[in-house]
């Protein structure tokens, strides 16, 4: 009589389980695996790219006024997100990472959130009262629209985040965060108002 | 004695039931992992029941489409108490990308008190794993609240307060209302 496996039964009898023992022994998730997200407020300039992109919606952003600017509380609902790493993509200054961290277990409420706060210190904001010195010059800001169709920028709005010179298919714009510099090279401009679209803070009028 | 043997065995050994409310497939293909050999959950005493009747823990996955939210409510109403209601993955605590559908009903713990979230999309079947172990710590703690009452006479437990009412199916509003308002 031929019994088949018979070999194969008793060689695995005396072989190596092949259970992974999982909780008695570590088991590092595989490379490029998306877990938990690690925010770092200290990098974030607040340009709500991130929150945009978000298709879950997962990131939600309280903004309270502090006596030195602003202080924002950016907030990632790991029960809401679904990893799949398009706010790290986009974000210019790699300030949310999803790492390798997959012991994601909420038993109360909160377990999931993963938040960070800082404080964006005001710019240009007359700190000393003497706002009714002039006047004027706060209504002076509000920036027109060119006649030839191409961007305007407005300086009160915008961060220098760079993401109007990245997309810009012409090569026209140049951002420079360091020294707060956006400059716009007409000749190479097609009016095709990409970077109007894509200024998180709509600091760019056509 | 025969009641004391029972007990102890049933808490080495809780049942899972597992209900797919309109889940991607992605976690439910996880949990299957977990109790294969590889990851073999039923080291721990896991095992997959065919009915809701036979369950200690349920593990719902997926965003509770309007079709199945009455199904799920009523098959979560007939696992006996003490239970431990699980979630694997974004969808039943959320709604994930699935989110502000006229179909989607998320969340689950709109309805029914969840004890264990497992976050993920999809999570790993090691973590999976975390949550149900974790599930059974919580069982553990219902289990002897549960025998606590049946010796001071309460016959249908203790009514924690975090232990909701399941509600009955025709009480559930149609998403459809809630959305066009
Ligand atoms: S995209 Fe990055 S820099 Fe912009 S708001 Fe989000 S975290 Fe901050
Ligand atoms: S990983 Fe995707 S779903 Fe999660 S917060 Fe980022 S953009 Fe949203
Ligand atoms: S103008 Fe450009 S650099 Fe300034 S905020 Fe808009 S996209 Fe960012
Ligand atoms: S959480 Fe993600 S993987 Fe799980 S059912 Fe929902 S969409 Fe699918």
């Amino acid at each position: 009589m031929d019994l088949p496996f018979v070999r194969e039964a008793v060689k695995n009898l005396f072989s190596r389980s092949s259970c992974d023992m999982y909780p008695l022994k570590p088991s590092e998730a595989a490379e490029q695996y998306r877990g938990r997200i690690e925010y770092d407020p200290t990098k974030c300039i607040n340009c709500h790219f991130c929150e945009r992109v978000c298709a879950g919606g997962a990131i939600s952003v309280v903004e309270v006024p502090v006596e030195e600017g602003t202080q924002i509380t950016r907030t990632f609902d790991l029960s809401t997100c679904t990893f799949c790493n398009t706010c790290a993509d986009f974000c210019n200054t790699h300030a949310i990472k999803l790492t390798k961290d997959y012991h994601m277990i909420g038993l109360k409420e909160g377990d999931l959130l993963v938040s960070g706060t800082f404080v964006k210190v005001a710019k240009k904001k007359p700190v000393p009262p003497p706002a009714e010195a002039k006047p004027e010059e706060k209504a002076a800001p509000a920036i027109k629209p060119r006649d030839d169709g191409k961007p305007v920028q407005d300086p009160s709005k915008c961060v220098y985040c760079g993401i109007c010179a990245k997309k810009c298919l012409g090569e026209a714009l140049t951002v420079d965060r360091k020294e707060k510099l956006w400059k716009l090279d007409e000749d190479k401009c097609v009016s095709c108002g990409t970077c109007e679209e894509v200024c998180p803070k709509k600091a760019i009028i056509m | 004695m025969f009641k004391n043997l029972i007990t102890e065995s049933t808490a080495k050994s809780p049942w899972l039931f597992h209900i797919n409310s309109g889940s991607c497939n992605g976690c439910d293909i996880e949990l299957v992992a977990v109790l294969t050999p590889r990851y073999d959950a039923e080291r721990f005493g896991f095992k997959l029941a065919g009915s809701p009747r036979h369950a200690d823990i349920v593990v719902v996955s997926g965003p509770l489409t309007q079709q199945s939210l009455p199904r799920t409510l009523r098959a979560i109403s007939q696992v006996p108490e003490p239970r431990c209601i699980v979630t694997i993955g974004s969808c039943p605590q959320s709604g994930n990308v699935f989110k502000g559908s006229y179909s989607v009903m998320a969340p689950l713990s709109k309805y029914v008190h969840v004890d264990v979230a497992i976050a993920g999309c999809t999570p790993k079947p090691e973590a999976i794993m975390d949550g149900l172990v974790q599930a059974t710590e919580i069982l553990k703690e219902k289990r002897k609240a549960w025998l606590e009452a049946k010796k001071n006479g309460l016959k249908d437990g203790p009514k924690a307060e975090t232990e909701q009412e399941v509600p009955a199916a025709e009480d559930i509003p149609a998403s459809g209302e809630e959305v066009q308002q």
